[in-house]
């Protein structure tokens, strides 16, 4: 495998870091590398925050994707989209909750956008807006084909507390149909 | 070497390190980027009989650890450059009153409070002299995530060697990032502690200051029946004040020598494709794994390069860098601040025409702005 670069954005409490690290340590129980980065802003909550997860089969040194070299950027807030688009590939896959970001025509040109309700299917789905992120991972993981399914769910499931682990599965489940759906399988 | 593999962040690491090589006190006062270590340690040291408790500042934070260190306990504390600009006075008197610590420094952007989530390596040149006065500072640079775990043991023991604090300087991106750390088993690592030195003799007898030109004091554990006195004044060999003239110089010049002239015991560099390079990269933590990056999108066209990483940033690999210095033509410094460790690279090689890249935006430096660099110096 290439290198895998994703890109996952949001403001600052909604969990998109706990995401990363699954994936890392999923990629890593495999026998290969995964490494995740974080930055965010001092503001409390409501900043914008940006995880950046690397994954590869050969020894990764520098931890940040590279701007105009990321394959997959997931966003669900519109401030850390306008902030982070630019680092997406040309061509490059973004999935945006379109209740919360909203892609203007150009954007549209230069990457293929997807739109999923992922805070919707987290809260009224699933029943727990918590899971967000791990419907995000499952869309993530559904398009990339960046891990098998198992591994990551397994690791996800190590990584949340065994009363949510039903409710967390589900939000799998839905992450992924939704992506299928999405790229029209 | 056996390993194991732990999945996690660099900050979590040192607190590991700390708990595995004996460490049983923490006192601290949280602050971004460095707190993970803190709430690392509050889930540890209760586990294993210690103690970790949170101070009312950072002043109470390393004075308590300290207290620790003079009770003849392994000890640390953590922070970041504001809480290292709080803490000089009392890292200071630990200096002058020879009581080892382990203090790890998370950097951020500075000066006063900064960028506080954001990368930086801004704290090089504080390291080296947080605290006024003449003594010999040793700071370790972690590199990687296995380092911020490796380096924190090795700070263990270089503080009881040489019974001094020891700074542990982990940036924000090496801090934060999570991934895979292969480290030695936790037997090999308490296979390595080697205890600071006692006193056995008759209490009496027993003269803590008074030691070798070249040694640290043996300082016994409180409350065993030993009586010195603790001081930040000039002392004399049972630790009481004094102004007699040979007596006050003979400690500052200890001071300095029990580290300058055993520097061999604490140098520790990294060399990365450095034997053929025909362009020399030196850089330390987050910023080197850039450099490795560069390198390899370098040598992958056909430019020798190589990178030169101390891990041990003071005392400096000075001899080291005189030699890469003299073989090597191009020499490119990268660093998150502006050149403080590019002073001690041109002091130590003799050459003024040694290149710095510098950033300190509070972003990290990414392997093609140093590969533009690089290209603009061919």
């Amino acid at each position: 495998m290439a290198r895998n670069l994703m890109r996952f954005t949001g403001v600052g409490g909604q969990g998109v870091l706990l995401a990363g690290e699954i994936f890392a340590a999923a990629k890593i129980k495999t026998g290969g590398h995964g490494l995740k980065t974080a930055t965010y802003t001092s503001q409390v909550r409501g900043g914008p925050t940006v995880v950046d997860i690397t994954l590869d089969d050969n020894e990764i040194f520098y931890p940040y994707a590279n701007d105009g070299e990321i394959d997959f950027m997931l966003s669900v807030a519109q401030v850390s989209y306008n902030s982070f688009k630019n680092g997406v590939t040309l061509g490059g896959t973004i999935v945006v909750d379109p209740n919360l970001v909203h892609p203007t025509d150009e954007d549209r040109n230069k990457w293929k956008i997807y739109e999923i309700p992922i805070i919707t299917i987290a809260k009224e789905e699933v029943g727990n807006v918590i899971t967000q992120s791990v419907v995000a991972l499952a869309i993530a993981n559904t398009m990339q084909k960046a891990l098998e399914k198992d591994v990551l769910v397994k690791t996800m499931l190590s990584k949340v507390p065994e009363k949510v682990h039903a409710a967390n599965i589900k939000a799998y489940e839905l992450g992924e149909k939704y992506a299928n759906e999405a790229m029209g399988l | 070497m056996a390993t194991r593999e732990v999945i996690s962040s660099g900050n979590e690491l040192s607190a590991l390190a700390a708990a595995d090589a004996g460490c049983r006190f923490f006192g601290g006062y949280p602050i971004t980027p460095s707190s993970e270590v803190m709430h690392e340690m509050s889930d540890l040291m209760p586990e294993l009989g210690g103690v970790c408790i949170q101070m009312e500042d950072e002043i109470a934070g390393v004075a308590a650890a300290i207290g620790a260190g003079m009770a003849g306990v392994r000890t640390m504390t953590a922070t970041s450059g504001p809480g290292i600009s709080l803490k000089a006075e009392n890292l200071g008197l630990a200096q002058m009153a020879e009581v080892p610590l382990v203090v790890v420094n998370v950097m951020r952007g500075g000066p006063s409070t900064g960028l506080p989530t954001r990368v930086s390596q801004g704290d090089v040149a504080q390291a080296k002299n947080p605290s006024h006065g003449d003594y010999k500072s040793i700071t370790v640079c972690a590199g990687s995530l296995a380092e911020c775990y490796t380096e924190t043991v090795r700070a263990f023991n270089l503080a009881d060697r040489f019974m001094q604090p020891v700074f542990v300087l982990l940036d924000e991106t090496i801090g934060h990032m999570h991934g895979k750390a292969d480290l030695p088993t936790v037997e090999e690592v308490k296979a390595g502690i080697v205890p600071r030195k006692s006193f056995d003799g008759a209490p009496e007898d027993y003269r803590p200051y008074e030691c070798a030109h070249d040694q640290p004091a043996v300082l016994n554990p409180m409350f065993k029946g030993y009586r010195y006195h603790f001081t930040g004044l000039h002392h004399d060999a049972k630790g009481f004040p004094t102004e007699e003239i040979e007596t006050c110089r003979k400690l500052i010049q200890r001071l300095e020598d029990k580290v300058e002239l055993h520097k061999d015991e604490i140098e520790y560099n990294e060399e990365y494709m450095v034997d053929d390079a025909e362009f020399l990269i030196i850089a330390y933590g987050s910023v080197a794994l850039s450099a490795k990056e560069t390198i390899r999108h370098l040598r992958a066209e056909g430019i020798k390069a190589g990178l030169f990483r101390p891990i041990t940033l003071w005392p400096s690999p000075q001899d080291r860098m005189r030699e890469l210095g003299q073989k090597i033509q191009k020499i490119l410094v990268v660093e998150l601040n502006i050149g403080q460790y590019y002073d001690e690279v041109q002091r130590s090689t003799g050459r003024l025409d040694i290149e710095g890249l510098f950033k300190v935006n509070g972003r990290p430096i990414s392997p093609y702005e140093i590969v533009n660099k690089v290209k603009e110096m061919m």
